[in-house]
């Protein structure tokens, strides 16, 4: 799963969103390095939406402009939960071996 | 007091028009779709006093375009989404044949030339007709592809009556021998030929009926 829908997923796990909020919520998790832009979330929710992970809440016209709020699917709260584990796991992993291997720099100084 | 407003909105406007420009190169049913709202998010995200598109945004929008015309159509089957893929291949192929015999017309020419120039003359009648067929047979092979992917049944079927064509055209050359065809024509040939064997069985595989042939509905 690439970067974004990831992001774009977790933006939609806790509440539906509108185009623009996903804008935000991403780059709020990422802590600002991620900035989507229009074309790259829309690409990427169109495909969503295929596939069945995301579909839409509700729409409304605000400003005399069309707000559409997505929500997350079943699917793909699963898919979501299931890439979150893996990313987990692989994570744990990572920081387990670079403790390890800390420890070790840190006896081998000592000795 | 007024004009600084007026100027606002006459910003404004001249950006949504740049945004719509580019969005123009969206498929259709995706524009129809997510159009206005995408508009939405793009005026929100720009800053004020922009009358342009930024290079970024348009740079993503385009990228976005170019992806979503690579996507297969809302309930379009795999197997015809990959029938029409590959008879862009064949256009190119074709493309590749055409301008292998404009680059190589010359050198052709002259070397057959100091053979025997009766056979000379001949080949080349034969390289103009495929200089002239050319785009011709790129047209078909795009206009197929196009209603390939569109679902359209009769497409099938004059694909089917091209590919037979394409088959009596490669036989025939093998027929002449290389007396006549450049390897590089007759390469592209056969790799024409190949593509179009494979596209045939995929649009009459039993997914790709679905899709041109819609189950009837039941009377009860």
């Amino acid at each position: 799963m690439q970067e974004a829908t990831f992001l774009i997923l977790t933006a939609l796990a806790a509440e539906t969103q509108h185009g623009y909020g996903i804008i935000s919520d991403v780059a709020e998790i990422s802590g600002g390095r991620v900035k989507l832009l229009a074309g790259t979330l829309y690409t990427a929710l169109d495909r969503l939406r295929a596939d069945g992970l995301i579909g839409v809440d509700r729409e409304e016209i605000v400003d005399n402009r069309l707000r559409r709020y997505y929500r997350l699917t079943p699917a793909g709260e699963k898919r979501l939960a299931d890439e979150a584990a893996r990313l987990h796991a692989h994570a744990t992993a990572a920081l387990g071996r670079l403790n390890l291997n800390l420890n070790l720099n840190l006896a081998g100084g000592v000795a | 007091m007024s004009e600084p407003v007026l100027n606002g909105v006459n910003d404004s406007a001249s950006l949504e028009r740049g945004y719509r420009r580019l969005l123009a190169y969206y498929p259709r049913a995706f524009r129809r779709e997510n159009e206005e709202e995408i508009l939405a998010v793009l005026m929100a995200c720009a800053p004020d006093g922009q009358t342009r598109p930024s290079f970024e945004a348009t740079a993503d929008l385009l990228k976005g375009a170019v992806r979503m015309r690579l996507r297969p159509r809302a309930g379009q089957p795999r197997t015809v989404f990959a029938a029409a893929r590959l008879m862009w291949l064949g256009a190119l192929a074709e493309l590749g044949a055409l301008i292998t015999i404009i680059v190589t017309a010359g050198t052709v020419q002259s070397a057959i030339a100091h053979g025997d120039p009766a056979v000379a003359s001949a080949a080349m009648t034969h390289l103009r007709a495929d200089e002239i067929g050319a785009p011709f047979i790129i047209g078909v092979w795009l206009f197929l592809a196009w209603a390939i992917g569109r679902g359209r049944d009769a497409g099938r079927f004059a694909f089917t009556s091209f590919f037979l064509l394409i088959t009596m055209s490669v036989i025939l050359s093998l027929a002449q021998g290389g007396s006549a065809y450049a390897p590089a024509d007759l390469i592209a040939g056969a790799a024409e030929w190949g593509i179009a064997l494979a596209a045939v069985v995929l649009i009459f595989l039993p997914a790709s009926n679905r899709y041109y042939r819609p189950a009837e509905p039941v009377l009860v």
